[in-house]
């Protein structure tokens, strides 16, 4: 073999170096062959059966973009449509403020050097490694009106007029939900912060010191701008999470959106649409497919929007 | 390097396999089978059916059951495999639309199991002779649009309202037999601190079906049926906002937080004694017997609001068909054809408490019994199922949903009637004659 | 470092109040899951009167957990290795090599975040069956291997770019090869930012139960969510088989959890983000 080599001309050479630098390409190839098989395929044909009319689960004919225009103009699509859209804003929204912004303060905390961080950090993501519907399962236990453990406690120390029927109530039933979201979501947040926190190198913190920054002045002036990366992170996983919703609602709720569509999202919406009612009732594929894209759309495009801004602000130092 | 372009060539080779497998899209419909099972039966040789189910509960009653059809098909293999009800549905479509679901299928009842003969899925059951004696409202649960049968009736649900006797009787309360009584037995109830009516709104299907056993107090069941199919009436019409406001009155005998229960907690406030009264179908008796087997209790028709007789409500809960792409149809008949049979409707009755579809079966549960002679006497039917499950969304789901909303003080009684009115409008034609 | 004296007291507040909110439900159902139905209703908070194992008798009787438990072990690391098999060369090839596609490659995983998958169930369900993969493991993880590309290569991309590269030039000045640059100086500069990608998937691997609902109908070889889904219908009001069977589910990896929480941390804080 080394003898072989050796013994090979410059030509040579020069085309196995070639050789070699074509071999490069073959580093993308197993990723790809994996990911276009078992995702772009499968969605790409999903995607085509919303050019399609149904008929039950049964397909018909090319009706181009028949359904969307459905979607958005016969009722009560296009009421329940806006109506999930709504809710999933409201998701995304309560997120930002209870599960992220609660997640920077105890970052925060723990990253000016608390003492038991460690314990800290690992009960914050404790909830995170349970499955989701497990945790739904949890808390619907927990939030049962009569029989949960919430409503006893509160009338345990007094607050009885404070218990309510947490899922049942259309005012509370989505709120509810989306702080169980936020108790199974805190902890990953938290870690993502601290990180972003971290990396931030001491100096300029110090620099940033000695020119008199304290408290508030320092975080949002200072340390906010040098952690937009984390930020951005947790932000396009908050949106994206928040426009996907559904496992957890499924579990709490079920795919009704009930009570009277107050917790129905556009994927709880489309789960309806492609595979029925709880009872088996009006499976629409093809609306449940030009919902899907136009979800699709939405997600793709204002998560790319985040990105675009955010590389053009990133602070680099 | 060689050793890591081979490497590489491998994962190549493995993924444009896959890749090529992927590539047959198939059309979904009443296709072919794919798999090319065709595999020539002879006698002798052991046939492997499955069936599918949306009835996890009674795995162990069709198990016995199999056992029975057994001792005349021994060559006949037959697996009961059910899904949890909330996911059926989903599994269903999915396997038929890829060619892979069972070969005998329980079908929801009337327009949504249906949708699947429409579609091409089913095989239909001419041959099955039998059939010709089940009486035709049973039937029309499994008769598709183009007039033929394609499901086998398993059995007839009735809902009722089952009351705590010995509550009743410790409180001198007899069953009522006018719609004022029932009230005068609530109020009673609540004075003793037991609550009238175990209900909760949460789930929507509590809430069409409680309709459907209080609402023909109102509206007359039968008559009022038959003049909104024929599109003399409508649903704004006053007995039906009467129905709908008498179960906004009742409101105040319901639970404390009833907006939040589903249908777990109600049963379990009906088996723990603190409510007297529970709003039901017949399937749920063997459950509350199981949960609670000392609950002293018993059941009432629907007492009348205005003179008439009390009714009871009832409708086919599901039948069972035969795939068109199963590769043994032949044996899926036969076990088909047990299922019509009265040996199958005793069995079936007994196991598992519930009044068999099957024309003149008795069964040993006195209770069951008596639910099912009421039946044939003076019953009306579930009419928001029956009739008005269609549409997208359906108009019962849109029901439910607006009595959601009215329970929420979202809406009145005539908003919810004009709601459901609306639903209809969107698909139905009634039947001039 | 920030954070003056007299704010001390209050921070740890604060830090204790949400370690009670994220662990006290935890507890709750491990807690629960020991009393009898009526102790549940009475008194939630109160420790249990006794150990009653009676429900996790009745549990291990009726569902294979173990095997549950096996199928899910199976398909969650497998399915990470082929991830981090896959993630990191495409990461690298991403992140160091500049042809005028790499950007627009880049991009087309980048989607795969934001595809919402569930969508393709019916294709997805055809295409598991001409493969012969219905019922089996492998569905699940070629699954969990394609959705988790996106997220890897993502995280590890980012990573890469950190890197310094006067390592590798320098080594391919020497001579050696990509492959070579890659196996001996990147990989073992890229453990941390491995783990994060191996924890990510791991937890989202083990925990999914929809794949397996519509993919796997045979109870030899469901995982453990989708085993115990069952249970919420059959035992809806036998209380103490729920949160016995909640806690049963959860228990395998809240032991991991413990024993290798510093990992998960880690693995989470130093790779996420630069």
């Amino acid at each position: 073999m080394e003898a072989d080599i050796k013994q090979k001309t410059d030509i040579v050479g020069k085309f196995r170096g070639n050789w070699k630098r074509w071999l490069i390409h073959l580093f993308p190839i197993p990723a790809l062959l994996v990911y276009v098989s078992f995702v772009v395929i499968p969605i790409c044909s999903a995607f085509a059966y919303s050019l399609f009319e149904w008929r039950g689960i049964q397909r018909g004919q090319f009706v181009g973009l028949d359904n969307f225009v459905r979607l958005f103009t016969v009722e009560p699509f296009n009421w329940m449509f806006w109506n999930a859209f709504k809710n999933n804003v409201t998701y995304f929204v309560i997120e930002m403020i209870a599960q992220n912004g609660i997640a920077f303060i105890l970052a925060y905390i723990l990253y000016t050097k608390i003492k038991g961080a460690e314990f800290f950090k690992a009960a914050f993501f404790l909830p995170r490694i349970l499955s989701v519907i497990i945790v739904g399962f949890l808390w619907k236990l927990i939030l049962n009106p009569n029989f949960g453990a919430l409503n006893v406690l509160l009338s345990k120390v007094g607050l009885g007029d404070w218990a309510r029927p947490w899922l049942g109530d259309p005012h509370t039933a989505l709120i509810a939900i989306i702080l169980v979201n936020s108790w199974f979501g805190l902890g990953f947040a938290v870690l993502i912060f601290l990180a972003g926190l971290q990396s931030i190198p001491r100096d300029v913190i110090e620099a940033a010191r000695l020119d008199g920054a304290r408290g508030p002045r320092l975080i949002f002036f200072i340390i906010l701008p040098l952690i937009v990366p984390s930020i951005t992170i947790v932000t396009v996983y908050t949106f994206i999470h928040a426009f996907e919703a559904f496992e957890l609602i499924y579990a709490m709720q079920g795919s009704q959106g009930e009570p009277y569509y107050s917790t129905d999202t556009l994927a709880v919406y489309f789960y309806r649409l492609a595979f029925g009612g709880s009872a088996g009732d009006s499976v629409a594929i093809g609306l449940g497919s030009a919902l899907a894209v136009v979800l699709f759309l939405i997600i793709a495009s204002i998560s790319a929007l985040f990105l675009y801004l955010v590389r053009k602000k990133t602070v680099t130092y | 390097m060689p050793r890591q372009v081979r490497i590489f060539w491998v994962w190549a080779l493995v993924f444009a396999f896959l890749l090529v497998g992927c590539s047959g899209e198939t059309d979904s419909g009443s296709g072919e089978d794919q798999n090319g099972q065709e595999q020539e039966t002879t006698a002798g040789e052991t046939v492997k059916l499955t069936i599918t189910s949306w009835r996890t509960e009674d795995t162990e009653a069709y198990n016995r059951i199999i056992e029975e059809f057994n001792k005349e098909y021994p060559h006949i293999e037959v697996e009961f495999r059910p899904q949890k009800n909330t996911e059926y549905n989903t599994l269903l479509n999915t396997a038929l639309q890829s060619g892979s679901a069972a070969d005998i299928i329980q079908l929801r009842p009337y327009q949504a199991g249906m949708q699947l003969a429409d579609a091409g899925y089913l095989e239909p059951l001419d041959s099955i002779i039998a059939l010709q004696d089940f009486p035709p409202e049973i039937l029309e649960a499994a008769t598709a649009s183009d007039g033929k049968i394609y499901g086998v009736p398993l059995s007839i649900n009735s809902a009722q309202i089952y009351y705590n006797t010995r509550l009743f009787d410790e409180y001198g309360l007899e069953e009522p037999k006018t719609w004022d009584e029932l009230l005068d037995v609530a109020e009673t109830l609540q004075q003793k601190g037991i609550i009238p009516f175990a209900i909760g709104s949460m789930e929507g299907w509590i809430l069409s079906l409680t309709h459907a056993v209080l609402g023909p107090a109102f509206y007359a069941g039968n008559d009022f049926v038959e003049d909104i199919l024929s599109g003399d009436k409508d649903f704004t019409s006053e007995e039906f906002v009467a129905s709908i406001e008498a179960m906004k009155e009742l409101a105040k005998y319901f639970p404390d937080n009833y907006v939040g229960l589903s249908g777990d907690d109600m049963r379990t406030l009906f088996v723990t004694e603190q409510a007297g009264m529970y709003v039901m179908g017949s399937f749920e008796l063997e459950v509350i017997t199981q949960l609670n087997p000392d609950l002293e209790f018993d059941f009432f028709p629907t007492p009348p609001a205005s003179g008439g007789e009390a009714t009871i409500t009832t409708w086919v809960d599901g039948s069972y068909g035969v795939n068109a792409d199963s590769p043994h149809k032949q044996e899926a008949l036969t076990f088909i054809e047990f299922m019509t049979s009265e040996q199958f409707g005793t069995l079936f009755a007994n196991e598992l408490k519930r009044i068999s579809a099957v024309p003149n079966v008795q069964t040993d549960d006195p209770m069951v019994q008596k639910m099912a002679d009421l039946a044939a006497e003076n019953s009306t039917p579930y009419m928001i199922l029956v009739y008005f499950n269609e549409g997208n969304p359906t108009t019962k789901q849109e029901l439910e949903a607006a009595l959601q909303g009215m329970y929420l003080d979202e809406l009145t009684p005539e908003e919810v009637a004009d709601k459901v009115q609306q639903s209809v409008n969107t698909w139905f034609e009634p039947n001039k004659e | 470092m920030t954070g003056s004296h007299y704010s001390r007291p209050f921070q740890y507040l604060i830090v204790f109040i949400f370690t009670l909110i994220c662990l006290y439900p935890i507890v709750l159902m491990i807690m629960s899951s020991f009393k009898k139905n009526m102790e549940i209703f009475q008194n939630p908070f109160a420790l249990p009167r006794s150990f009653n194992l009676e429900p996790y008798m009745k549990l291990l009787e009726q569902l294979p957990f173990f095997t549950y438990l096996l199928n899910s072990l199976i398909v969650s690391t497998v399915s990470v290795l082929l991830i981090l098999f896959c993630g990191g060369l495409a990461s690298f090839y991403l992140a160091r090599f500049k042809f005028s596609w790499t950007g627009i490659l880049f991009f087309f995983f980048l989607l795969g975040l934001m595809i919402p998958i569930k969508l393709g169930i019916v294709p997805l369900f055809m295409l598991m069956r001409n493969l012969g993969l219905t019922n089996s493991l492998w569905s699940l993880i070629f699954m969990y291997t394609a959705t988790g590309i996106p997220i890897s290569i993502l995280i590890l991309t980012e990573f890469f770019k950190t890197l310094p590269k006067g390592l590798e030039e320098a080594a391919r000045i020497d001579g050696c090869s990509d492959w070579k640059i890659f196996w001996v100086i990147v990989l073992p500069l890229m453990r941390p930012a491995l783990a994060t990608v191996a924890i990510i998937n791991f937890i989202q691997a083990w925990n999914d139960f929809f794949f397996p609902l519509i993919f796997i109908q045979e109870e030899a070889k469901k995982t453990i969510p989708v085993g115990m889904l069952s249970l919420f219908g059959e035992y809806a009001t036998d209380w103490s088989m729920l949160f016995a069977g909640l806690t049963l589910s959860s228990l395998p990896m809240i032991i991991v959890f413990l024993l290798a929480s510093k990992q998960f941390m880690e693995g989470l804080t130093s790779g996420a983000v630069k």
